[in-house]
């Protein structure tokens, strides 16, 4: 099928960062040497050369964006300095942008002054609705959600959620019909006989349990350059950490709701370490901050080749994620100190409107790439199991 | 008589590449007793110092007058051993080299008897030819102190400045009204960036500068008469009153340039608006001012299609090899101009040889982007109804994906052809290649020379040049053309044909048959016979098996010589 050419897509590209790739002349060192390039999946040279040529819907129907870990080996070997790696990167927060067609993200991506203007504002804005209907400072016990009314929180949260789901949905059917489109996989080929839904559950548990929860690939392939460093100083560990205290929290939050809900224990009951979810918890919690804290820290450091290149974008999602662990522990302190402190109710305030803002702005930032990336890895290991199986 | 010679023979190992497979020893003793062989031997290297002073004692110890060296290719060292005999006072035509190397041991490494059997047949061969050699002596031929330079394009005028320089007059003739050919027409070319007005301008003026520069403009060369050394060119000048003179020159510098290859119609979309040749282009952003404009419409997207016309099989097989670093300088220039001008550069191979690499690297830098087509899907070139000019490709680089570049402008990037100059190929009677260029002797040793002596090319009439490659074969032809004529007399080779007057009967079949026009009717003693100009001839042969009457030889190689080394290989009985 003849592609037409957007001859302005490389000039796109690059106000998301992308470092020059028009010294790449195409000898294909980088996929050369990427530990993760496979035959079912080479890149990063064919992907620059889709920029290049200005093959648009090539590059955002690539699965190949989101294999990429970006451990640098590529950029460290590129005979013209082309930084294929820095490549991959800014190509995946374009597509984050392409995907959204709202243009928030294209906005927050690249005018960072504006987007970071507005993210303040947003929880700005939370914040004073919040308190809008506050409630009163309970001096005697911490009652947080007298203070900020848990019905309040809770309709917040799930408009929020409905928002993002939708939002999230659009972009991942956007990107699913590209990639189906670019590696013709019909919904036949995924749903339309047994064999091939077996094909697609192995390839879903692949995607989800081994590459995402697992970060199978992460660690064990695109780790080769980090050795040296002890386990819980490499890259894939730290991510991993932030990730698992992420959905720690995510479980905790959704568990202490349904408690709730079967009428077990009161959404804010004081309950001691161990009670499970209060457990979850802190563990999940722990988690988030040490690996925010450590992601913070390389990027200060530029420690490795994906953290030396840090974009306003990388530091957003970062501040979010750490203001929301740290709030978070705050509050259980103040929860458990003897004489409760005042300043709990307004930790509590900015928590809320910071946890809310993160959760509203997830697919028009870096984070979107948690749901990006595993669909990507779906299609990655249906093409695998496909041309393993020949179909 | 034959009896009467005293010959040498000398078998050259040559340090085992000849003694590894012929038996050396066994081809002296073979050749020892043949009559006229007073001495034979053999020895490691022939052309070493000390064996040819070993030579040239023998000569003179043993009287001898004749030598026959049996070792490489007569194209190696021919010169050296006529070196040899001339010093140690036999003619230097009395020697005859045998190539027992090339046509022997080198060719026959599988078989050591066999070899050393041919050897010995080769050697006999140049012996019975030898003993029938006379002394001959060159032509020597005064020359005329002036040269004839045709075209005054880059290569032309720096060939006149040179041949001035140098002291020689000069004849500068121009068939345009302006000098400067092509370069005169560009602005800023690679590799210097130099502007080509600029440059023709200040060469004319070097050329003004020179009172031993005659310039004719408007003129053409209408014949060519004389020989060697001395050529009469009848020039006519193309006025209101056309007026025909003649010059005598030395020697002769065609420097007549090319022309650039002309699409067909609806050859890559030629002829669709929109669609341009290189040279168009070129003008284009020469002429732009301030942004690259096409008929008013603002350029902001180009794509530029390379080889057209170039390395097609059937018609011109040839790269042109400026084409490539002209393309991208120009992009180059384009970018100056706006740098947000999209370039596609559409090509088959690119060769942007030696330092132009770097314009390569650069255009890329600058955003150009290179994509590789496939021979047999080369790109087509279209414009819809709603007037969108729009380029469609393979790239091979994107796993030969078929893309539609929608565009601006498509720069057909167009190679070098030969001029149509059919009267002044036929009165010049240089010969041209396959490819319709002027042919050199040998493209590396002796580049600016033609079979015809005197005649020297030079620029682009040869083969496609860049203009820096042009004035240096025009400076090339300037040396060649001084060391012919600034001795003031020039020696030929006295290898050439001859006419028995008493045996011709003017049949003039040898007329057709010489390519250099050396053959002429005159009569003598009343009778109309053929003439041969030893100054014209090149000994090439042509003439010798089309007489009916056996009247011509060609000395050095007569008919007796050949008839004897051929009888003379046929004695030897195969072993």
């Amino acid at each position: 099928m003849t592609a037409l050419v957007d001859a302005g897509l490389l000039a796109d590209v690059q106000k998301f960062g992308a470092a020059d790739v028009s010294a790449c002349f195409s000898c294909g060192n980088c996929t050369a040497i990427c530990p993760l390039s496979t035959n079912d999946a080479t890149f990063p040279r064919r992907l620059i050369r889709y920029a290049q040529v200005g093959m648009k819907d090539a590059l955002l129907s690539s699965k190949e964006l989101w294999t990429c870990y970006y451990c640098g080996e590529c950029s460290d070997t590129c005979p013209t300095q082309a930084d294929p790696g820095g490549f991959m990167s800014a190509a995946r927060r374009y597509a984050i942008a392409s995907y959204d067609r709202t243009r928030l993200a294209r906005t927050m991506y690249t005018q960072p002054l504006l987007g970071s203007l507005f993210a303040v504002l947003l929880a700005a804005f939370f914040a004073v609705f919040m308190y809008a209907s506050h409630g009163p400072q309970d001096a005697g016990s911490l009652a947080l959600f007298r203070f900020v009314p848990e019905e309040l929180i809770h309709n917040s949260g799930v408009a929020v959620m409905v928002i993002v789901f939708l939002a999230g949905l659009a972009g991942v059917v956007r990107m699913a019909r590209g990639i189906s489109r670019q590696e013709s996989i019909a919904v036949r080929d995924v749903v339309g006989s047994r064999a091939a839904l077996g094909r697609s559950l192995r390839a879903l548990w692949e995607a989800l349990g081994i590459e995402s929860i697992g970060q199978r690939r992460y660690r064990v392939d695109c780790e080769t350059v980090q050795e040296e460093r002890p386990w819980y100083r490499r890259r894939w560990f730290i991510h991993a950490g932030t990730m698992w205290g992420f959905l720690g929290l995510l479980a905790a939050t959704i568990l202490d709701y349904g408690l709730a809900l079967i009428g077990v224990k009161a959404t804010g009951t004081l309950v001691p370490i161990w009670y499970p979810v209060r457990l979850l918890g802190t563990v999940a919690g722990a988690a988030l901050i040490y690996g925010t804290t450590m992601l913070i820290v390389d990027r200060l450091r530029r420690s490795n080749r994906s953290a030396s290149d840090s974009t306003p974008a990388d530091w957003t999602l970062l501040a979010l994620l750490w203001v929301t662990g740290i709030t978070g522990f705050l509050i259980e302190l103040a929860l458990y100190l003897p004489q409760p402190p005042v300043w709990g109710y307004w930790v509590f305030l900015f928590h809320v409107s910071v946890a809310l803002e993160l959760v509203l702005l997830a697919p028009f930032m870096k984070f979107a790439h948690a749901v990006y990336r595993p669909v990507a890895l779906f299609f990655f290991a249906l093409a695998r199991s496909r041309s393993e199986t020949g179909a | 008589m034959t009896d009467e010679r005293r010959i040498g023979v000398y078998i050259c190992h040559c340090g085992g590449n000849i003694s590894d497979y012929v038996d050396v020893k066994r081809v002296v003793e073979a050749v020892q007793g043949e009559p006229g062989v007073i001495v034979a031997r053999d020895t490691i290297f022939a052309c070493a110092d000390a064996s040819q002073q070993e030579m040239e004692e023998d000569i003179v110890k043993h009287h001898l007058d004749g030598l026959v060296v049996a070792s490489c290719s007569p194209k190696l060292h021919t010169l050296t051993f006529r070196g040899v005999a001339r010093r140690a006072g036999i003619n230097p035509y009395q020697y005859t080299q045998v190539n027992i190397r090339e046509q022997d041991s080198w060719t026959h490494t599988d078989n050591p008897a066999g070899a050393t059997h041919k050897a010995i047949s080769l050697v006999k061969s140049g012996i019975a030819r030898t003993r029938l050699t006379e002394p001959l002596e060159p032509l020597v031929v005064e020359t005329t102190q002036r040269a004839l330079v045709i075209g005054a394009g880059i290569a032309g005028l720096r060939a006149a400045i040179g041949l001035a320089d140098v002291g020689l007059e000069v004849f500068l003739v121009e068939r345009e009204r302006e000098l400067g050919g092509w370069v005169g027409r560009f602005g800023a070319i690679y590799p210097h960036g130099r502007n080509g007005r600029d440059l023709i301008a200040s060469l004319v003026d070097e050329v003004r500068k020179r009172s031993s520069i005659t310039v004719f403009t408007n003129a053409e060369l209408m014949a060519k008469s004389g020989s060697f050394g001395n050529y009469v060119a009848a020039i006519r000048i193309n006025t209101d009153l056309p007026e025909l003179i003649h010059v005598e020159v030395g020697s002769i510098i065609v420097a007549t340039g090319f022309d650039s290859y002309q699409p067909e119609a609806g050859e890559y979309g030629y002829g669709i608006d929109g669609v341009v040749t290189l040279p168009e282009f070129k003008a284009l952003v020469d002429g732009a001012n301030g942004s690259l404009t096409y008929h008013g419409r603002p350029v902001r997207t180009i794509a530029y299609i390379y080889c057209v016309g170039s390395r097609q099989p059937g018609a011109n097989e040839y790269c042109s090899r400026y084409c490539c670093a002209a393309t991208t300088h120009a992009a180059l220039e384009v970018a100056a101009l706006d740098g947000q001008v999209h370039q596609y550069h559409l090509y088959r191979d690119i060769r942007t040889y030696g330092k132009y690499e770097l314009m390569y690297t650069e255009s890329r830098k600058r955003g150009s982007v290179y994509m590789k087509f496939p021979e047999d899907a080369p790109p087509e070139v279209s414009r819809d109804a709603a007037g969108r000019l729009t380029v469609t490709t393979r790239d091979l680089l994107t796993e030969g994906q078929e893309l539609a570049i929608p565009t601006d402008l498509v720069v057909l990037v167009t190679g070098m052809v030969p001029r149509k100059n059919e009267e002044l190929m036929s009165l010049l009677k240089v010969p041209v290649g396959t490819d319709g260029f002027f042919n050199e002797i040998h493209p590396k040793l002796r580049p600016v020379e033609t079979v015809v002596d005197g005649v020297l090319i030079a620029g682009a009439c040869q083969g496609p040049k860049n203009s820096a490659e042009s004035v240096a074969s025009g400076l090339a032809a300037v040396t060649q053309s001084a060391a012919i004529l600034k001795k003031g007399v020039a020696e030929l080779d006295p290898l050439v044909a001859t006419v028995d007057a008493d045996a011709c009967t003017w049949c003039d079949k040898c007329i057709g048959a010489c390519p250099y026009s050396a053959i002429e009717q005159v009569e003598v003693g009343g009778r109309q016979v053929a003439t041969i100009s030893p100054a014209t001839c090149k000994g090439c042969g042509g003439c010798v098996p089309v007489c009916p009457e056996d009247a011509i030889d060609l000395r050095g190689y007569t008919d007796a010589q050949i008839r004897a080394a051929i009888d003379s290989m046929l004695e030897e009985p195969v072993a």
